[in-house]
């Protein structure tokens, strides 16, 4: 999954960096309102995390803006401002959620996990499909109650395709989910970690669908 | 527009015009009524003592001097029976007397007209020059008064005997004149006393009724249902009007600017402590373990000093704003639709728990409360937030509204709180159960901005076995916010 940092502070920006990418997520940073503005205009993310005051645009206006021009991906609000008339405004901007500073890590991977989890129309933290179970809070894989062990960028194929069950997965919207903006892009990578996936989990999870791309299913 | 009886209290600027006008209206009317009626009296008594001088000098041509040096008065062409009618009240006499005061020889009543009777007439002794006639007031022999007029006649031969001739007239018809005269005068004044005091009442009234209207304004501005001042006055009140509403702006920005440093300090202060936060979670939380045991001490410290700084910021920062905001006076908010705003926040911030929320029907028309919108707002969603953190499937709210009050009724069906321990809830910083996220300041909040508006919070048990909030606040004619609709 492919997550969108806004944060000008950078100590903070680079901890975040660092947290989300241990916790699974492909993450392209942005440290001022234009830059997130444009990154978020123009980029498919699964989620972002975005600083309210930031430079050139605050944080408020990013988000209206992509509203209005209709990108919807879930918005998870990280400002110093904690009082409730703030979060009414953010809210009423078009988060969906909101963190106020100072917070656990642990508490903004929760939110960000069920936020991405709701926008895919999914409600238990552990995705399943057949006897293929992720638990999005632990990051562990399981076939038939056993633990499996996958790479980085596996894992980010699998959670990708579980959180989208049954819908056919494009090669290119895959690599636009899992890598970011700044990694080097390979789409033929993925064919490579999707047999690797196969292997592990069997073949009959992931169908390929000619000429349009995967698609996670539950063996009959 | 507010009608007030036009005479106010003592001391008031409606009191202090009045009591002026009243003052220098009197004393005028005195002043003219003292005029008038001397004007008057002198006249008539001028046209009294007119008449008495034409008699005296009838009597002086009839007067002559007898042989033996006596007064002879022919008397056969006086016409006035009241020459002849005893104590008539018009009387003449003569006197005889000496050239020198000091002289002895001086006679009273030598002379004197038939309506004297046996009567004289006894004047104020004093010299009258040649040609000079002298006017005297006396009692007369009935007792009426007299004005009497007086002047000296003597002969050639006679050089120390001095002949003085009285005409004296009962003056009490006059003096009933002049009565009759001051009584109307008097009524005329009183009348005119009475109709200019009520003129007076009514320009005092009119001129002050843009007071009035600055009074009603600056009520609206005090209780919160308007911001300025925005009729338009008269050019000697505007001036005032224009700085009222300078200081009301200029109050206004400072608030916006202290609203806006204590959100810049919060910035400040809360980023730091998240990267510290963070960096004590990546320690504590380390999978490999290769963290020491002292860093890992450090980093528990470390933790634990962010969360109790976070709570003394977000305390006293919400005090701050709060009280920013409570000097500005009476400030209003519509309660529906912030309610349901709230309701809005709490359906996605708990959008995990799947939460039921039972809200009232909006309430038509607006209802507004005192208090202002962010604090109604902190006040709403906190009670809304430790319902949803303690709930198990619903948050029911309530209202209830009275004359002069609302009540807002937040309900759950979680474990709820003993009532021995309800008491301590409304204190700062107190959890009784750190099983759930929070700083234990949000009921403490509720408590105390609901006391900075006149209401009051009380916490009690709910009929599904929970807590009960019960947030009451006073009732405001208007919202400030000018929300024209409920549910908008």
């Amino acid at each position: 999954m492919r997550v969108l940092l806004v944060e000008d502070e950078p100590t903070l920006n680079r901890q975040l960096d660092m947290a989300l990418q241990q916790a699974g997520y492909s993450v392209d940073v942005s440290v001022n309102g234009q830059d997130a503005w444009a990154l978020g205009d123009t980029e498919p993310f699964d989620a972002v995390v975005l600083d309210l005051g930031l430079p050139q645009m605050d944080g408020l206006t990013v988000l209206r803006r992509w509203r209005s021009s209709g990108r919807h991906m879930p918005v998870l609000i990280l400002t110093a401002r904690d009082n409730w008339h703030d979060k009414v405004t953010g809210i009423d901007a078009g988060a969906d959620d909101y963190l106020t500073k100072p917070f656990h890590t642990a508490e903004l991977l929760a939110r960000l996990r069920g936020l991405i989890r709701r926008s895919s129309g999914l409600s238990s933290p552990v995705l399943s499909c057949g006897p293929v179970q992720l638990d999005t809070r632990s990051g562990l894989v399981t076939l038939d109650g056993q633990s499996i062990n996958l790479t980085s960028h596996e894992f980010k194929v699998l959670a990708y395709l579980m959180h989208h069950p049954g819908a056919v997965v494009s090669r290119t919207e895959l690599t636009e989910h899992i890598y970011a903006q700044d990694s080097d892009r390979d789409s033929n990578t993925i064919e490579v970690f999707v047999g690797r996936l196969r292997k592990k989990l069997g073949a009959s999870h992931i169908e390929t669908v000619r000429g349009l791309g995967y698609r996670l299913v539950a063996p009959s | 527009m507010i009608w007030r009886w036009p005479l106010a209290r003592p001391g008031s600027l409606r009191w202090r015009v009045l009591m002026a006008t009243l003052t220098g209206l009197t004393a005028s009317m005195l002043l003219a009524g003292w005029l008038l009626s001397s004007l008057f009296k002198e006249h008539v008594t001028r046209q009294f003592r007119s008449e008495l001088t034409i008699h005296l000098d009838q009597l002086a041509a009839r007067l002559s001097v007898g042989p033996q040096g006596q007064p002879v008065m022919d008397s056969a062409g006086l016409t006035d029976p009241r020459w002849q009618r005893p104590l008539s009240g018009r009387y003449w006499q003569v006197d005889e007397r000496r050239a020198q005061p000091t002289q002895a020889g001086a006679r009273i009543g030598v002379l004197r007209s038939r309506s004297l009777w046996d009567g004289t007439l006894e004047l104020p002794p004093d010299v009258v020059a040649d040609g000079s006639v002298h006017t005297h007031t006396i009692s007369g022999p009935a007792g009426q008064p007299l004005l009497v007029v007086e002047r000296s006649v003597h002969t050639a031969e006679q050089t120390q005997t001095v002949w003085t001739l009285i005409v004296a007239a009962d003056f009490h018809e006059s003096e009933q004149a002049l009565q009759s005269f001051n009584g109307m005068l008097t009524a005329a004044l009183g009348a005119m006393i009475t109709l200019l005091t009520l003129s007076a009442v009514a320009q005092v009234w009119v001129a002050l009724s843009p007071m009035r209207a600055l009074e009603e304004e600056a009520a609206a501005v005090s209780n919160g249902s308007q911001q300025r001042l925005t009729r338009t006055y008269p050019s000697e009140v505007q001036p005032l009007v224009s700085h009222l509403n300078a200081a009301l702006d200029a109050q206004a920005e400072h608030l916006s600017r202290a609203k806006t440093q204590a959100g810049n300090l919060a910035h400040a202060l809360k980023t730091p402590l998240a990267v510290m936060q963070h960096a004590a979670d990546h320690a504590l939380t380390d999978a490999d373990a290769s963290v020491p045991p002292v860093a890992q001490a450090l980093a528990q410290t470390v933790s634990q000093q962010v969360e109790l700084a976070r709570k003394q910021v977000d305390w006293h920062l919400r005090r701050a704003q709060a009280a920013a905001r409570a000097g500005l006076g009476k400030t209003s908010c519509s309660l529906w639709p912030s309610l349901a705003s709230m309701v809005r926040v709490m359906g996605r911030v708990h959008a995990d728990r799947r939460i039921r929320f039972d809200l009232p029907e909006p309430v038509s028309p607006p209802l507004a409360v005192e208090a202002d919108e962010q604090d109604l707002h902190e006040m709403l969603g906190n009670l809304l937030d430790n319902a949803c953190k303690w709930t198990t499937t619903c948050v029911s709210i309530k209202l209830e509204i009275t004359d002069a009050h609302a009540t807002v009724l937040v309900e759950d069906d979680g474990p709820g709180i003993p009532p021995s321990l309800r008491r301590d809830m409304l204190m700062r910083g107190v959890r009784l159960d750190e099983s759930a996220p929070g700083s234990g300041l949000g009921l403490a909040i509720v408590n105390d901005l609901a006391h900075l508006y006149n209401g009051s919070l009380v916490l009690g048990s709910s009929s599904a076995g929970g807590l009960s909030a019960v947030l009451t606040l006073r009732r405001l004619s208007q919202p400030s916010d000018g929300v024209p609709t409920v549910g908008a």
